[in-house]
């Protein structure tokens, strides 16, 4: 795949739309003139251009800029006027107001979302796309299967009766395995690469927080990926015959928990296949019910959750 | 009636390795210091500091038997250093308590099991050392390591305090070495400055009743213009006199190898050259590598690749990059595609060390010239043997007997 | 003067058996120099057990011996190749 998408963080507190934390208690703006050869960069490179926004509001001379390009807008709630994305912070379902054509993300911990289910529904009720991303995936334990079984079988029984009722939402977790043929992940550093605010090159924003040292070029110097194929599907050994394609395939996580970039973690693989389970006996059930799935070809039943456990197959 | 394994007497092949390599290998770090400062050693780090407590080996041994999942049918309990047997009292009570534990815990083990060792051989005649080889006769496997003629020996393994190489020091030890592992091989490393003395030095071994020779090039980035081609020239030599004096009967030296230098199926040859990962290795502060090129001392750009500890065990995620690497995946393409790709080996730890980023996936290509001139002279040497053996009519014999290359262990 | 010479060959199967006596006799031995008699758990373990290894590793090569009927010699003893299964009559004439 070739790069498609420059993710520029506005800021040291830019909102985390991702797995990782945003540790910065400090704001640093992104320099206007960084900014402004950040898009020249990405215009002369062809790429998508997403903003990601921090809390506080930007000067007016930025926004004119960032106006200058066709780009997308990923924002925290509570700044979310023209946004294209929404963080949200704060999620009672009940009382957020949504927008159309506009995608929401929740990043939660599985109690926290055990907690907040009926929030979560009355969103789903709302939106079109809700993305809900796991914070806490390197704490899971097998002995957590069942709980989060639970948990993606209560979402799933959500949106069949939301279908039932003809309200088509998107819910990354059971609904992106769908209509997917093919791997779909993050591609961090392959189709994607994110600009810091100290104009430096990073494969995504958690590279940034994590180990700023860890950069991938500059706009002084350019971009320059060693090893960029091991960022790609082909140099990923478990992933490449994996069909839990909806998995984000974090390479981030991957180098937190295996030390390889193209190596996901046990408990990456397990969530990612019980959300492919789950999104398995959503499209049975939606059949079932004498739903047409455009696009959607069956998902196939296995017997394992973590691919890695039947390498000797596929070796 | 006793029983003993025979080995063959008339074409001299690889030994095979113990249990077919499918043996479980655990190594302990006892020390990281040494008597010898070898130039070539990858051991960045050796220090007299970190010497293995009897506490981390006892933890580490109680780990790996409770371990329901090494369901090898055989261990190698292997031990390095340093030099392993300036901890040769350590040693003896790890065996002791490995003994007692697999045969109290009724552990399959127990009826399969070596205790290894690769010493610098200075200290071999020592009564201490030759109690404990007394007293483990049947389970033991000892190389020494001695590079060849006095001079190429002296060239890098010379003593750390004064200077002076450690030829005689070792080799006054090889007859007693030899009488009680008669099989015994050596392995010689290869450096750039020892390549004009290849050929003496197998011969000298040979000459010392060495009759397996283990031997390769460092897997570093140490290669100079033009090394290719002497060290090519060097084995060309070493294949005449191999051959002409019929050396071939009852020795062997690892760089010709029928099978080397043949092209590789991108499918059906894709696995990993290294064990790393299938193995474990457990340092002095108890921390537990997938081999010992992983620990700190023998990296020199990258940090330790740790995978778990004595308190807490191993931390599967960290070995499944290890237990997932195959050839393709972590080459070049000119090496996929390379005509002479067989026998063409690599280090994964040095692999790691070498790379452009934290990564076991970037195979270096240092050693591609040699494995090249290596492949050059192999290939006239089995073409010389040949011929020879086709003359003498004794060609079928040796089809029958030969063997196929083999991964060593490294 | 010694003298060697093939007298037979056993199965995959039956390699494997004396192998792992072989081993497990020898493990035994050298478990023996180190257990002493007031480990009293594990010495009368290992002296029952060095009895019925020793016993069963006799009776491998009886019943062997006479099942394929090798050639045997006064002052010889048979050694087995565990990598060809190939059975070897060794004769030392001093």
């Amino acid at each position: 795949m070739m790069l498609q998408y420059l993710i520029i963080l506005l800021d040291d507190m830019s909102v985390s739309y991702c797995h990782y934390e945003n540790p910065s208690k400090v704001r640093r703006l992104i320099d206007l003139d960084v900014l402004k050869r950040g898009i020249v960069w990405g215009m002369k490179e062809n790429l998508n251009i997403q903003f990601v926004y921090p809390d506080d509001e930007l000067p007016q001379e930025y926004n004119e800029v960032i106006e200058s390009i066709d780009h997308t807008k990923i924002k925290p709630q509570g700044q979310d006027e023209d946004a294209d994305v929404v963080v949200l912070t704060e999620w009672n379902g009940e009382d957020v107001e949504v927008k159309s054509g506009v995608s929401y993300i929740i990043r939660t911990t599985r109690e926290k979302l055990r907690g907040a289910m009926s929030s979560v529904h009355a969103l789903l009720k709302k939106v079109n796309r809700l993305n809900i991303v796991m914070t806490d995936v390197e704490e899971f334990k097998d002995g957590d299967i069942d709980d989060y079984k639970a948990l993606l079988e209560e979402l799933k029984e959500c949106l069949v009766d939301l279908y039932g009722q003809e309200r088509n939402v998107q819910l990354n977790l059971l609904t992106d395995r769908l209509l997917l043929s093919q791997m779909n992940n993050c591609g961090a550093g392959d189709s994607t690469v994110t600009l810091a605010p100290n104009g430096k090159f990073y494969l995504c924003p958690a590279f940034y927080y994590e180990k700023p040292m860890d950069d991938v070029g500059g706009l002084d110097v350019g971009l320059n990926i060693k090893n960029q194929q091991l960022l790609r599907l082909d140099h990923a050994p478990i992933c490449r015959h994996c069909d839990a394609y909806q998995c984000r395939r974090c390479v981030w996580m991957n180098q937190k928990t295996t030390l390889e970039v193209n190596t996901p973690s046990h408990q990456q693989c397990v969530m990612a296949h019980l959300e492919r389970n789950a999104s398995r006996e959503l499209q049975s059930q939606l059949k079932r019910n004498g739903m047409k799935l455009a696009n959607s070809l069956d998902i196939r039943k296995i017997d394992y959750l973590d691919p890695f456990n039947n390498y000797n197959q596929w070796r | 009636m006793d029983s003993r394994i025979v080995m063959d007497n008339k074409i001299r092949q690889d030994i095979p390795l113990w249990e077919n390599g499918v043996a479980k290998n655990i190594t302990f770090i006892v020390t990281k210091d040494c008597q010898l400062a070898c130039k070539y050693c990858y051991l960045v780090g050796k220090n007299s500091k970190e010497r293995m407590s009897w506490d981390v080996a006892r933890q580490a041994i109680d780990y790996v038997l409770s371990q329901k999942d090494y369901n090898q049918p055989s261990v190698v309990w292997d031990f390095i250093g340093g030099e392993p047997f300036l901890e040769i009292e350590l040693i003896d009570r790890i065996c002791d308590y490995i003994k007692t534990e697999m045969y109290r815990l009724q552990h399959p083990w127990f009826n399969s099991y070596r205790f290894s060792f690769s010493t610098n051989g200075i200290n071999y005649h020592e009564p201490r050392i030759q109690h404990f080889i007394e007293k483990n006769r049947t389970h033991l496997s000892i190389g020494i390591t001695i590079d060849g003629t006095e001079k190429k020996h002296d060239l890098n393994r010379i003593y750390k305090k004064s200077g002076r190489g450690s030829y005689q020091d070792v080799v006054r030890n090889i007859p007693l070495w030899l009488s009680q592992f008669p099989g015994g091989n050596t392995k010689v490393t290869i450096s750039s400055d020892d390549i004009p003395y290849i050929c003496e030095s197998v011969l000298h071994l040979y000459e010392l009743g060495i009759k397996d020779v283990a031997i390769n090039c460092v897997f570093e980035d140490v290669w100079k213009d033009g090394d290719d081609v002497v060290f090519e020239q060097q084995l060309v030599d070493l294949a005449d006199v191999i051959i002409d004096h019929e050396l071939y009967q009852e020795h062997f030296c690892s760089f010709f190898m029928e099978h080397i230098g043949k092209p590789l199926n991108p499918d059906t040859d894709n696995r990993n050259w290294c064990g790393a990962g299938m193995m474990l290795a457990i340092d002095a502060a108890g921390n537990f590598y997938p081999c010992t090129r992983f620990a700190q001392y023998s990296l020199r750009n990258k940090p330790a690749w740790i995978i778990g500890n004595v308190k807490d065990g191993i931390d599967s995620n960290k070995l499944r990059p290890f237990l997932t690497l195959d050839r393709t995946t972590q080459s070049a393409e000119e090496c996929v595609n390379c005509e002479v790709a067989s026998g063409c080996a690599w280090c994964q730890g040095e692999n790691y060390d070498a790379a452009d980023t934290h990564t076991l996936y970037q195979r270096s290509t240092a050693i591609c010239k040699m494995h090249k001139a290596r492949v050059r002279a192999n290939n006239y040497y089995w073409n010389k043997l040949f011929r020879k053996l086709e003359l003498e009519g004794r060609r079928e014999e040796f089809e029958k007997q030969k063997e196929k290359v083999k991964n060593p262990v490294c | 003067m010694e003298m060697k010479k093939n007298v037979g060959r056993v199965t995959p199967e039956e390699c494997a058996e004396i192998q792992a006596l072989f081993e497990r006799k020898n493990g035994l031995a050298e478990l023996a120099k180190i257990v002493t008699a007031d480990n009293t758990e594990l010495y009368e373990k290992l002296v029952k057990d060095m009895g019925e290894t020793g016993t069963k590793f006799q009776a491998w090569w009886d019943e062997k011996a006479k099942k394929y009927g090798w050639e045997s010699h006064p002052k010889g003893n048979w050694e087995i190749n565990f990598q060809t299964l190939e059975i070897t009559l060794v004769v030392n004439e001093v």
